[in-house]
């Protein structure tokens, strides 16, 4: 009997999916086959829109639907809620200009959102993201469905932020098995890609934040030499010069409109409009109109004038670049590649600048919006057991230690040291016969502990009464692969110990969490549902009026059967679309439509390759 | 010689076998030429040291781990840890050099605290060209001085590390006055990279534009 050769280690048969959990858009890979897929909707863009509209009743939509509401409805939509993941009021105070409904902050410092009578925190919202993009991604599995994920943060994200995103996930019912930096894993994507040894810069410019991390490249391994960034620095801000530019010209026009969130959010998505503009073109228009209020305002922008406007942010970024060469302790002429991450790295005048900063053309080949997602789906591949050629050695971004006598820091673990890693202190008591020692753990480079991110207090008592400066208590710094921090104390003479598992402010505890995950079984069901049969008919209505807009044209070129076919299926969908509530047969109308429609595109791609070809000899084909 | 818990042969790393890759979970914290494997001297040839990383990280990195059980998943992180703090001690020579005196039983930082007096006014000397620095505009003579200073910084930090090397090899025995001189050198090393971290602060404040 001849034995099958299992390829195993291949395709693991539990695979683990990777998400990029962006600020504007979120998107899924997976690893199959050798390489790292995009998990994008037939003939779609990959990229769901980080948006979440919340219907006056009704469930919220997320995603390309979401955003088409920002248009339509403004004021009932949020954008960018990973920068308000894991930060307290006074954080994001700026942010708050376009956000359409209440914010407060509960006694932790966690944020709330008020929305139409409910609260929801940021973990809440980001789950809700989260959610719609493990759905897409499910759907391009065929009914498989993973429900362990690797998702990506910024590099130069604190405790309290990566803490805040792994509850997110777990509130999405997900199993988070790393969390793993943006740009690490973009360089992961690049190595697959180039299978180049060398050392390397990512310089990841996202929506909301900004992170450059330098690795060495040797033999499938990763190293991470050192990282720095700028958690509110992406091309959000960029959007704000032109915003600024705007309000400066229709404060006297609209008065205290301007103040208004749905306006400000309104006139940010067309700023957006015209810097993505400015990418392609020397000039732009910078148009906004709201109809309610009969406005309608333009200015014409030049790319000269808008690069004048974002030198500043981009001069912010080179300083990061500096402190990550000095902290690798390389020059400049010692990188081999710079590879750009990020749809903010798209704008001329950002690429221009980091190529004269690094004195070398950056790499372009890689799609910046899907470099992450790959290399997350790379590592989860690794970490589901499908390979032992590729290691990714990761650093801790902040350095970690505890406030001293007069509110000093004492760093433990520096910064960019590699993860997993321990290192353990002395300390000892500062007066007679004292019992107790309290702990207090911080994050950040500042000199006084209360400039740092506080993550947590504790007490280590139980200490036999002896002079001071005579008890010897080693505290224990432990940072997991996962850069989750473990602070042990212990006392020598009598082995009193004490230990806690960082819960950084900001965050949900581990009651809320369950709490919340409670909560939202009772009601996931329909919540599902109904999330999925909106995103079903805004798809139908975009399906059904592209059909529509080629029908005229394409009609006498089918055949009747067809014809009859489509109408029928046309038909039957936009009944579903406008009245059905059974997911499951607006799902099977939608599919129905999707196939009646393949031969009239079938067609038009036909059309469209015999115009191409007009007018060409057939050596030129 | 420490042999492997699974399959008996000689151990180089105390952490992992490099004949079989079992993990092994020493009984006591390993100090760091016994994580890597390496003979205990001052002197590490440097690419050696990082094959050596990258070979054991990459027999008992813990991503390896994932569907191992949660206590060889667990030993995966301690060893790891332990391997990449041993890591930070030899691939800096001065972090070797202090480990040494502390294990040969020599003097902390602490027990050496008294610095010479001409040493100490010519740190106050330079936090002096620091300060001016820090405040001077940007064409004043004042900036240019930072750089002299980096390189009469680094000139005497050369020097001392040399005299560290030579002081350490051979190894000095335990409890030997050597290891007392040595912590004297240790120490001024120590404010001299105080001095030349400030002062690349300094310069990193002064190349940023905002």
């Amino acid at each position: 009997m001849a034995f099958l050769e299992l390829n195993v280690l291949n395709n693991p048969q539990d695979p683990i999916i990777g998400i990029d959990l962006g600020t504007t858009n979120s998107l899924a890979a997976i690893f199959r086959d050798g390489r790292p897929h995009i998990l994008r909707p037939h003939q779609q863009d990959s990229r769901i829109p980080s948006v979440i509209h919340f219907p006056k009743s009704g469930n919220p939509i997320v995603g390309r639907a979401a955003r088409e509401h920002a248009y339509s409805h403004p004021g009932t939509n949020l954008f960018s809620v990973k920068r308000f993941m894991g930060r307290g009021l006074a954080d994001v105070k700026g942010d708050l200009a376009e956000v359409p409904f209440p914010v407060s902050e509960t006694e932790h410092g966690l944020l709330q959102f008020d929305i139409h009578g409910k609260t929801y925190t940021p973990q809440e919202l980001s789950a809700l993201i989260l959610m719609r993009v493990h759905d897409v991604a499910c759907q391009q599995l065929d009914g498989i469905m993973p429900q362990r994920v690797v998702i990506t943060v910024p590099a130069y994200f604190d405790d309290a932020q990566r803490q805040a995103t792994r509850d997110a996930a777990k509130l999405a019912g997900l199993d988070v098995v790393r969390i793993i930096n943006e740009p690490t894993a973009a360089s992961l994507a690049y190595g697959l890609d180039q299978k180049k040894d060398g050392t390397v810069a990512v310089y990841d410019l996202g929506g909301g934040t900004f992170d450059v991390s330098i690795l060495s490249i040797e033999e499938g391994v990763f190293r991470v030499l050192a990282t720095s960034g700028d958690t509110h620095l992406g091309g959000d801000d960029l959007d704000r010069t032109l915003v600024e530019v705007a309000l400066e010209e229709l404060r006297p026009q609209v008065g205290e409109l301007a103040e208004d969130p749905a306006f400000q959010q309104g006139l940010r998505l067309a700023a957006e409009k015209c810097k993505i503009e400015l990418s392609r073109a020397p000039e732009a228009d910078f148009h906004f109109v709201v109809p309610e209020r009969n406005l309608t305002w333009h200015k014409h922008v030049s790319r000269e004038e808008f690069e004048a406007l974002v030198a500043p942010l981009i001069e912010r970024t080179l300083d990061a670049c500096r402190r990550a060469m000095a902290d690798a302790g390389l020059h400049n002429d010692a990188i081999d590649e710079i590879v750009l991450v990020g749809g903010s790295t798209r704008v001329p005048a950002v690429q221009r600048r980091v190529e004269e900063f690094f004195g070398k053309k950056p790499h372009t080949e890689l799609n910046p919006d899907e470099v992450v997602a790959m290399g997350a789906a790379v590592q989860g591949h690794i970490l589901a057991g499908g390979t032992r050629d590729i290691l990714l050695m990761d650093v801790t971004p902040l350095s970690l230690g505890l406030e001293t006598m007069g509110g000093a820091t004492a760093k433990i673990i520096l910064r960019n040291s590699p993860i997993p890693c321990q290192q353990t202190e002395g300390f000892t008591t500062y007066a007679d016969n004292q019992t107790g020692v309290d702990f207090h753990i911080v994050q950040g480079e500042r000199e006084l502990a209360a400039d740092c991110r506080s993550l947590g207090k504790m007490k280590l008592s139980g200490i036999p009464p002896m002079p001071a400066g005579m008890a010897r208590v080693m505290v224990r710094f432990q940072l997991d692969a996962n850069g989750v921090l473990i602070v042990t104390a212990k006392e020598e003479s009598t082995g009193t110990q004490a230990s806690i598992e960082v819960q950084p402010m900001h965050g949900l505890t581990d009651d809320q969490v369950e709490e919340m995950l409670q909560a939202s079984f009772d009601h996931a069901r329909e919540d599902f549902d109904a999330s999925l049969l909106a995103n079903l008919k805004t798809e139908i209505g975009t399906m059904v009026r592209a059909t529509a807009a080629h029908m005229d044209d394409a009609r006498d070129r089918l055949d009747p059967e067809t014809v009859a076919d489509l109408d029928e299926a046309i038909a039957a969908a936009q009944r579903a679309a406008d009245g059905e509530t059974d997911v499951k047969v607006v799902q099977r109308a939608r599919d129905e439509l999707e196939r009646a429609t393949l031969p009239l595109a079938a067609l038009l791609m036909d059309g469209v390759a015999k115009q191409a070809l007009t007018g060409k000899s057939l050596d030129e084909v | 010689m420490a042999e492997c818990s699974k399959c008996g042969e000689r151990l180089a790393s105390v952490l992992v076998c490099d004949a079989c890759d079992a993990l092994q979970d020493p009984a006591s914290p390993p100090g760091p030429f016994e994580a890597f494997g390496l003979p205990v001297a001052f002197a590490v040839d440097e690419s050696v040291l990082k094959k050596r990383l990258l070979a054991l990280s990459r027999k008992m990195h813990p991503d390896f781990f994932g569907l191992a059980g949660t206590a060889e998943h667990e030993l995966a992180e301690r060893n790891t840890a332990e391997l990449n703090s041993a890591h930070k001690i030899l691939a800096d020579a001065f972090r070797r050099a202090d480990h040494l005196v502390r294990a040969l039983g020599g003097p902390s930082e602490q027990d050496e605290r008294q610095m010479p007096q001409p040493f100490l006014m010519e740190v106050l000397e330079w936090n002096e060209t620091l300060e001016d620095a820090r405040e001077a505009a940007p064409e004043s003579p004042k900036r240019a001085a930072l750089d002299s200073l980096e390189t009469t910084l680094q000139t005497e930090r050369e020097e001392a590390m040399d005299r560290i090397a030579a002081l350490l090899d051979p190894l000095p025995d335990t409890g030997s006055p050597t290891l007392t001189e040595l912590r004297k050198e240790l120490n001024a090393v120590r404010y001299l990279d105080r001095t030349l971290s400030t002062l690349r602060e300094i310069q990193l404040e002064q190349a940023s534009s905002t």
